[in-house]
């Protein structure tokens, strides 16, 4: 299958007044055609800011400081504002956490929608019209004649994430980015919504990179996940292999800390002690190690490399080194990746 | 032989690798913040220092806000002095007054006049029994030398000002009865501020009160009280500030603060009720109204305590408001009556002589400036010290 | 929708009908009445003053009386200046006050709006340093010392700028500036920190993740919501400055009402000022009602009743 993203020692760092803040600490993954990636992790591991990284919508005092963006093979990083701009809304697009604040309360919806695809469609208003129709009705809100009409006020909040979800996908793009979509939104709506992205990766044929804290949001919907921590990638693995057999004690952790199998037997709930790392002034070695069961020596000094596990598995993890002593559950590699 | 580099670490070396962040409370850290802000501290200085100018500077000075000196009217700060032999120098004033000047720029005299030529515009004073003459023909001819006028004393001609010197008698100057603008503009200080303050607070007990019973009553009473304010907010309160003023027929401080202080709290009263509705919704409030705390317990110990950081925004950008409207007040000619002054009763009184003596407008009109920029750089400056938004960085 | 407009503009029927009593009484509570001088006139002439403006009807007569006038918008005679009345003083005031207030106005709106949005997209540039030093000291030097400063300045060195009057359109420039100066400074600091706090907005990222270019970005997603405030501040200004400005007319002996107020209070000329005091305050009501008709157009969410920020 062919890459249609390649994101290569990505680091993004915000120098704020007070001092750096390095949000992405140089990391590296693809995304194939067809694929739907989970970014997870705890807030400040820099899911966000990955993906604001890739849309090249870094705001101030923030700066990718090094790496690659490649699209379809073309680095992004490279191009500016206007250019990227051909790109955003049309290529790839993204949809964001709170549907709240995230539309512009001043212009009807019909308008914002219209403007999308008028920017990158070259459609007169009339066509466009009828598109925002379309899509309106694509993405299960009612009445859409109606509802073109109507103020963003006047929407629900899920209401409202679906309207951002017609706008994202207005011209068909061949990636779409949504950030912690759900987050926002009730329980039942979630589920709708996690249903309608499901339901129009197949329509559109998009590729989905989704960012969360939610393991059980990943579970339902995706079909490789990376797991991020300070800034950096712990684990990246396909869906079955990170749930069946998880190789990195955060991914672990994060797992014994989610209810689950609420039916079955009882399992208790093992938070993980200890709170995310200062990212003004990160762990030297790797970020997790102060909060690690199993930490060694090494693990204070130097991050690990990504040990690959299996052909679908790796994780950033000294335990997987041969030196390192027998954990149960890990898998030894005899060398690194 | 196993590496010693993966041996497990202990957890008490883990533990201190993490970030222990000192925990401030608000104020603390709002003083951090602000302290940061270099033009709120340039502000804050300014206040201080207008402070101390209005409550301090008058003890080191010789006159009073009163004193005055008809001989000595409208002098300038700064003075061309022209020599008449014998270190001894004069000053023609504006009015052609003829004042002996010591070398350093003190005020010795007027002399006197003893004969007026306007035709051939020559002047003649007596000084020590012997005349000076000067003539200020040149004034109204062309002249390339650039003389304004010459002094002749005792068979010497000065054609140039010696020197300028700045008058050690009055620092700033002196007004049209010969007052030191110096003084004057220190009780000024004193007077605009005293109003300032005062007003200020007045405005902030009844904004306090009404806004904090209007948010934490709400319903009916909460209605009929914003209507109030909404119909008190629709009338343009200049106007009322001057009625006022025309009805109390008063011209005395207390006149100016009742009047500010019973103007302008409306603000203020929306600004707490809009806090307060926020604040009762708070869980520590809730529980205090669980238990049974009085209403005005409630008040005073929950909801104001946590509403305090706008309350002092606003007070600080309150003041120099309040200052500017009693300048303006004293400017159209209600204000503070003579012979006190506030800085706009001394811009108003400079109005006439402004061609000539504009120094008599500059100084206290540089003294508002001063004390509205000096608050608005505070204001500004607690503003996003006191934001919470603002405040993990 | 249309019950909005209606209750907007009942309100302020009420607000004036209130500012108009409570005026009325105001005036009447004033010890001694308006024929009181430093000289003490004979009870005899003051019996027939008194007789000739109705002033010996019981008060609620003349409430009425006086309620009647302001209905018909007849404010009555002026007590000092014979043969005048209330409306003639305001029929020659205004047209001097409206023509100073527009071109001020306009100078704001043209000037300030720009400047705040110039200063906010160019944070922390000297750009935007030069236009904030140059709008806090418009913040805090008084319109009247920006005036006379004017006068001193123009006065002394260039002799065909006319100081005083509205002679000419290079006239309007001295009492333009000093009326506008505060107000423009104000506008272009409160459209700055509102188009600051905008571009914050979350819309505003997803407007770009839209691909939209940078010149729609900020020119229709940021500007209109960033004007929401601005028009709230607006709205009562330009009511404020059309009024005009008691001080600035005096200054430029501009014959516009605020310097006929001013005199009327020195002169204590009661009738004059409360029927002045009336009519600024209904201009001003219907001056900002006018605007916040306006403003429903601009903020959706205002049909329902809810204003934001409140």
């Amino acid at each position: 299958m062919a890459k249609i993203l390649e994101v290569k020692n990505l680091r993004t760092t915000f120098f704020t007044h007070l001092g750096e803040v390095q949000a992405v600490r140089g990391i590296s993954f693809d995304l194939e055609e067809g694929d739907i990636l989970g970014i997870v992790g705890e807030s400040g591991s820099g899911k966000s800011v990955t993906s604001l990284s890739i849309m090249g919508l870094v705001d101030e005092p923030g700066r990718i400081v090094e790496g690659e963006v490649l699209f379809e093979g073309l680095d992004l990083t490279k191009l500016d504002q206007k250019e990227m701009s051909n790109y955003r809304g049309n290529e790839i697009s993204m949809i964001f956490q709170d549907p709240m604040t995230s539309i512009n309360p001043a212009f009807t919806v019909g308008n914002q929608l219209r403007e999308v695809i008028m920017t990158h469609t070259g459609m007169n208003k009339e066509q466009a019209h009828q598109r925002a129709l379309e899509l309106l009705t694509m993405v299960g809100i009612p009445e859409p004649e109606t509802r073109i009409k109507n103020h963003p006020y006047q929407f629900s909040g899920g209401m409202r994430q679906r309207a951002l979800i017609s706008m994202a996908i207005a011209c068909n793009p061949k990636l779409l980015i949504a950030d912690e979509p759900t987050t926002a939104l009730d329980v039942t709506i979630q589920a709708q919504i996690l249903e309608l992205m499901r339901d129009l990766k197949t329509k559109i044929n998009t590729s989905i990179i989704l960012i969360t804290h939610d393991l059980g949001v990943i579970s339902e919907i995706c079909n490789k996940v990376i797991v991020m921590y300070g800034g950096m990638i712990m684990e990246k693995a396909d869906i079955i292999s990170l749930f069946d057999n998880p190789q990195h004690p955060y991914t672990r952790g994060l797992m014994l800390s989610v209810p689950r199998n609420v039916t079955g037997k009882k399992a208790r709930l093992i938070p993980i002690e200890g709170s995310p790392p200062d990212l003004m002034a990160p762990p030297s070695g790797c970020p997790f190690s102060p909060r690690c069961q199993h930490a060694m020596e090494i693990c204070l000094k130097k991050a690990a490399p990504l040990f690959k596990i299996s052909d679908t598995q790796e994780a950033s993890c000294w335990l997987h080194h041969p030196d390192a002593p027998e954990v149960k559950g890990f898998v030894k590699v005899a060398g690194e990746k | 032989m196993r590496n010693p580099e993966f041996e497990y670490v202990d957890s008490s070396r883990k533990e201190s690798k993490e970030q222990i962040r000192k925990s401030l409370t608000y104020w603390k850290d709002a003083w951090r913040r602000l302290k940061k802000n270099r033009l709120a501290m340039v502000g804050m200085f300014g206040v201080i220092l207008i402070i101390l100018f209005g409550v301090v500077g008058p003890w080191f000075m010789p006159y009073s806000y009163s004193d005055q000196n008809n001989n000595f009217a409208n002098i300038p700060p700064r003075l061309e002095i022209y020599s008449i032999g014998n270190n001894e120098y004069v000053y023609l004033s504006k009015q052609y007054n003829l004042i002996l000047v010591s070398s350093k720029g003190e005020l010795i005299t007027k002399l006197t006049r003893t004969n007026m030529d306007v035709l051939n515009k020559i002047y003649v004073y007596t000084y020590d029994g012997e005349d000076i003459v000067v003539d200020y023909s040149y004034r109204a001819r062309d002249n390339d030398d650039g003389i304004d006028i010459t002094v002749s004393y005792k068979g010497l001609t000065s054609e140039y000002p010696a020197k300028t010197v700045s008058n050690k008698t009055y620092r700033l100057g002196s007004d049209n009865l010969g007052r030191d603008l110096l003084t004057r503009v220190m009780y000024g200080a004193r007077i605009s501020l005293t109003v300032a303050f005062v007003a200020t607070i007045v405005n902030l007990v009844i904004g306090v009160t009404y806004g904090a019973i209007s948010g934490l009553e709400g319903g009916l009473v909460d209605d009929i009280m914003m209507r109030i304010v909404d119909v008190i907010n629709s009338i343009p309160l200049v106007l009322y500030v001057i009625l006022l003023m025309v009805i109390i027929n008063n011209r005395g401080l207390w006149t100016i603060i009742i009047t500010l202080g019973t103007v302008y709290w409306v603000g203020m009263a929306r600004l707490v009720r809009g806090q307060v509705l926020g604040l009762k919704e708070q869980e520590y409030v809730l529980a205090a109204r669980t238990i049974g705390v009085p209403k005005a317990k409630i008040i005073t110990r929950h909801l104001i305590p946590n509403a305090m950081g706008p309350i002092i925004v606003s007070m600080t950008m309150m003041i120099p408001s309040a200052v500017f409207t009693e300048s303006f007040l004293s400017f159209i000619g209600l204000g503070i009556s003579a012979p006190q002054a506030s800085w706009g009763t001394l811009a108003n009184d400079a109005l006439p002589g402004l061609s000539t003596y504009p120094y008599q407008l500059f100084i206290p009109a540089f003294a508002i400036a001063l004390t509205m920029l000096s608050f608005n750089f505070l204001g500004d400056g607690l503003r996003s010290a006191l934001d919470p938004r603002l405040r993990k960085g | 929708m249309f019950g909005y407009y209606l209750k907007r503009i009942f309100s302020a029927i009420v607000t004036l009908f209130i500012i108009a009593t409570l005026t009325f009484f105001m005036m009447r509570a004033i010890p001694g009445g308006p024929f009181t001088r430093e000289k003490a006139l004979p009870d005899q002439i003051i019996a027939q003053l008194n007789a000739k403006y109705n002033l010996d009807d019981p008060v609620i007569v003349q409430y009425l009386n006086y309620m009647k006038g302001i209905a018909t918008f007849n404010f009555g005679p002026s007590f000092r200046e014979l043969g005048l009345t209330v409306n003639d003083l305001i029929r020659q005031g205004l047209p001097g006050s409206m023509k100073v207030g527009i071109v001020a106005v306009l100078m704001i709106l043209v000037f300030g709006i720009p400047m705040g949005i110039i200063s906010a997209l160019k944070q922390n540039k000297p750009i935007d340093y030069t236009v904030m030093v140059l709008a806090t000291i418009g913040v805090t030097v008084p319109s009247f010392v920006v005036a006379t400063l004017y006068i001193y300045l123009i006065s002394s060195r260039v002799s065909w700028i006319p100081i005083t009057g509205l002679s000419n359109p290079i006239a309007f420039i001295g009492p333009a500036i000093a009326l506008s100066g505060y107000s423009l400074s104000y506008v272009a600091r409160l459209t700055r920190s509102s188009m600051l706090e905008v571009l914050r907005q979350d819309y505003i990222r997803t407007a770009r993740a839209n691909g939209l270019s940078e010149t729609r970005v900020i020119g229709k997603h940021a500007l209109k919501n960033a004007l929401i405030p601005v028009v709230t501040y607006v709205g009562p200004m330009i009511a404020a400055i059309l009024t005009g400005s008691f001080v600035v007319e005096r200054i430029f002996a501009i014959n516009g009402i605020g310097r006929y107020f001013v005199e009327s209070v020195s002169n204590r000329d009661y009738t004059v000022i409360i029927g002045m005091t009336v009519f600024y305050a209904g201009l001003y009501i219907f001056m900002v009602l006018l605007v916040d008709i306006a403003y429903s157009f601009i903020d959706p969410r205002i049909k329902l009743g809810k204003r934001t920020g409140d």
